[in-house]
């Protein structure tokens, strides 16, 4: 198979197939977890403003007030909000990939210039290198840490970092770094739904859960 | 004019200076003490007893009775023994006898309640009831101490 | 499988809910909830971080109720669950965890961490695999009625000691009064001066109240085990009594699991919504001052700092109201640093103070308490909860810091004029 083939494929065949498991993945996932309900609370409730499910859905996006976690953990706050937006940066306002969205669904909007999304790039890159250092050097996350969470950092850096190459023209012919680039987005759809990766869908529903059964107690989380 | 009740008891410890308040409070809890035995305590007592006592000693002796206070709580979820537990109100009671009296406070009257409280454990302990001559046995002690 | 492995098994699987799955599959191991935990900020051991305390619970989660694990269990690719793993667990679940909650509220993708750790107990215990020292408290509950084996000659002879002392009859068994209050093992034991107080308080405050033969204890072993069936036992004792006494609110006291059993998982254990209300001393005494029903004379100058018991403001909901009645009786309340729902726990509660092995931990823990102390240089500590009482003194006591530990209310009692003066 030539490189032109490869991409011809990927862009296909691969990315149907990508799609196809990931969107499946993720309906059957989210059934396999929320189904198994939860029982309902008989206590007297009581209600605090600013304490409930939807409340801690959002709040818990910023760090808990007072508590000196960023202090505690700069990497992990940090680093972790620099690649997440980076990502998302990258992802929906590029160029290239509005273009990608609209032809799957129809929907575009304005990006960024390509120089900030190089920008962008680099500097996620950077933050995910220093996230992936973090892991190994702190005692509790190299203590926690499993084949899962090394995989699934190279699994979500791969695409990062050969799309940013495929841009640069970087070490490989563009037809081949722009298939490559390709599949390891596809691997990246692939193990997302069976990885901690599905935290993207489910913490919304345990900031939802933690935040009702505190704020059922009138303690806002 | 005997003592009869608690108001007349209460009152008239109230109105001894410090010095005389720990030297009667340490025979009301001498009263219980065998229901500790414990030497930090003893020595609390024996120094509340005196008539002259340096602030020195009894920040020795205080110390020494607080650690036997904490040491004889009985821990959450342990069994109780309440023969054992009479021990902590005896420590009380040392405790109170040496310690600081707290402004509008009663030391005496403190350290009496304690005691009253140790009997209450020996008699929870050997089942023989809620009722124990412990008040009446300090209004005679303090008829005593007024009257020597 | 030995019987009680299988039955801790089955047990874990019973409780697993949606809550449990979201949580599990949220987690990506950035290890915050470490930095949360006392346990693990004092001792600097990674295996004390929240999340790996529930690592047999996430194992039974994965290999039963999801796909991938289902069929990695079917081709032995799973590593089951042990009795030696559980065992060797205990110390994480029970000797390390207070069920604090601070874990709870710092976890990112919002994991109730605690939530998980009350579950496991469950099958640990059903397992066989909870510490002697709250086993002894389980079995005393079955067959005395109470914990520490309090019975009821010993409460009435504290009733009478009380009466006695503060010239205030505690009545007991009064049909149609509007409070019932209980009492924690603790208090019976440790600090009867607790039923003066209240006697002293309710009588100045003229609402009626009484005690019940039949559940003056409120100490609930098997919430802290992890037995819903005998913490469903205690609570129904309780709810009967209420019920055949016809009071209106029941009174939870100073103990936090206590209120946190009775008030929020009570319901849910007995199936049905209380027909009575559940309120913990501190939330009475708070609205006893919001109606004037409070009238204290002078004030306590000495410099005086709160400890929050966690399962009363945490995770209980009782925040502002400690706050309010200190500033009634003390011209010098300062408050220590993370005051408030975010306090640091004694590193006693939950069952813990009774672990006798877990000692060493515990004090080594409690270098956390002893830091917000040496912040705020207080002359007396106050508190709301018999356990935390004692488990601080004993560490006040470990590290030669001289701080005396007092109840609030029996504080606030003490600023109650003298009947009939």
């Amino acid at each position: 198979m030539n490189e032109m083939q490869f991409l011809t494929w990927v862009r296909g065949t691969g990315l149907n197939i990508a799609v196809s498991i990931f969107l499946l993945g993720v309906l059957w996932r989210l059934v396999e977890i929320y189904s198994l309900g939860r029982k309902k609370d008989l206590s007297a409730p009581r209600s605090v403003a600013g304490a409930s499910g939807w409340n801690t859905m959002f709040r818990r996006s910023v760090p808990p007030k007072g508590m000196g976690m960023v202090k505690k953990s700069p990497v992990s706050y940090i680093g972790g909000y620099v690649f997440h937006i980076g990502l998302a940066l990258i992802v929906f306002l590029f160029a290239p990939h509005i273009k990608l969205i609209e032809s799957l669904t129809g929907l575009s909007w304005p990006g960024l210039p390509s120089q900030v999304i190089d920008l962008v790039s680099v500097i996620t890159i950077g933050a995910m290198l220093v996230v992936l250092a973090d892991r190994i050097n702190k005692p509790v996350k190299r203590y926690l840490s499993t084949f899962e969470d090394w995989f699934t950092w190279l699994v979500t850096f791969l695409p990062v970092l050969t799309g940013w190459m495929a841009v640069q023209h970087l070490l490989l012919p563009y037809t081949t770094m722009l298939a490559l680039h390709i599949l390891s987005v596809e691997l990246l759809l692939i193990v997302l739904p069976f990885t901690k990766l599905f935290h993207a869908f489910t913490l919304w529903g345990s900031r939802y859960y933690n935040g009702a059964v505190n704020g059922h107690k009138g303690v806002a989380v | 004019m005997a003592i009869g009740n608690d108001k007349e008891f209460k009152a008239a410890l109230a109105g001894l200076p410090i010095a005389k308040q720990r030297q009667v409070a340490s025979r009301f809890a001498q009263r219980v003490f065998d229901l500790s035995n414990d030497v930090r305590v003893k020595a609390a007592l024996e120094v509340a007893g005196r008539a002259e006592i340096s602030d020195a000693e009894l920040t020795v002796v205080s110390a020494a009775a607080n650690t036997a206070r904490v040491e004889s709580y009985t821990q959450c979820g342990k069994e109780t023994d309440w023969g054992a537990q009479a021990g902590l109100f005896v420590a009380k009671a040392a405790v109170a006898c040496v310690g600081t009296p707290a402004p509008g406070g009663n030391l005496a009257w403190d350290a009496a309640m304690q005691a009253r409280m140790a009997r209450t454990c020996q008699t929870v302990a050997d089942g023989s009831g809620t009722e124990n001559r412990e008040a009446e046995e300090q209004y005679r002690i303090l008829d005593a101490f007024l009257n020597q | 499988m030995s019987a009680t492995l299988e039955k801790g098994i089955r047990v874990l699987k019973e409780v697993i809910d949606a809550p449990i799955a979201s949580y599990f599959n949220s987690c990506v191991h950035c290890g915050l909830c470490a930095e949360a935990c006392l346990f693990y900020t004092e001792t600097g051991d990674p295996k004390y971080t929240p999340i790996h305390k529930l690592e047999p619970l996430r194992r039974v989660y994965e290999q039963e109720y999801t796909l991938l694990g289902r069929l990695a269990k079917a081709v032995g690719l799973a590593k089951p669950v042990t009795d030696a793993e559980l065992h060797e667990w205990q110390e994480l679940v029970y000797n390390s965890c207070t069920l604090c909650g601070r874990c709870s509220v710092v976890c990112p993708v919002g994991n109730d961490i605690v939530y998980m750790v009350r579950k496991l107990r469950e099958g640990m215990s059903a397992s066989g695999n909870a510490p002697d020292g709250i086993k002894g408290a389980v079995n005393r509950t079955v067959t005395i009625g109470s914990p520490m084996g309090v019975k009821l000659p010993a409460v009435k002879a504290q009733m009478k000691h009380v009466e006695d002392d503060y010239g205030i009859p505690i009545p007991l068994d009064a049909e149609g009064a509007e409070y019932m209050v209980m009492l924690s093992s603790m208090e019976i034991i440790n600090f009867p001066e607790y039923l003066g107080a209240i006697a002293k308080i309710m009588h100045q405050a003229g609402k009626t109240w009484t005690l019940c033969s039949t559940a003056f204890e409120a100490t609930n072993a098997g919430m802290q085990i992890g037995n819903s069936d005998l913490a469903r036992l205690i609570v129904s004792r309780i709810v009967d009594g209420a019920e055949r006494l016809k009071v209106k609110t029941v009174i939870s006291p100073e103990c936090g699991h206590a209120y946190t059993a009775l008030r929020w998982e009570g319901a849910n254990l007995i199936g049905r919504p209380f027909t009575f209300q559940v309120k913990h001393i501190i939330e009475v005494l708070g609205e006893f001052q919001k109606a004037g029903l409070l009238k204290t004379e002078g004030f306590e100058t000495d410099r005086l700092t709160f400890h929050d018991p966690c399962q009363l403001a945490r995770r209980g909901g009782v925040i502002q109201q400690q706050r309010d009645l200190m500033n009634q009786v003390s011209k010098n309340f300062v408050e220590m640093p993370d005051a408030g729902f975010i306090n640091w726990c004694c590193g006693g509660g939950g069952g813990a103070s009774a672990i006798e092995e877990g000692e060493e931990l515990r004090l080594e823990a409690f270098k956390k308490k002893k830091s917000q102390l040496d912040a705020v240089k207080p002359d007396r500590l106050v508190t709301a909860c018999a356990n935390c009482r004692i488990v601080l003194e004993e560490g006040l006591e470990h590290y030669q810091m001289n701080i005396p530990v007092v109840g609030l209310t029996e504080m606030i009692a003490e600023h109650i004029p003298e009947k009939g003066a």
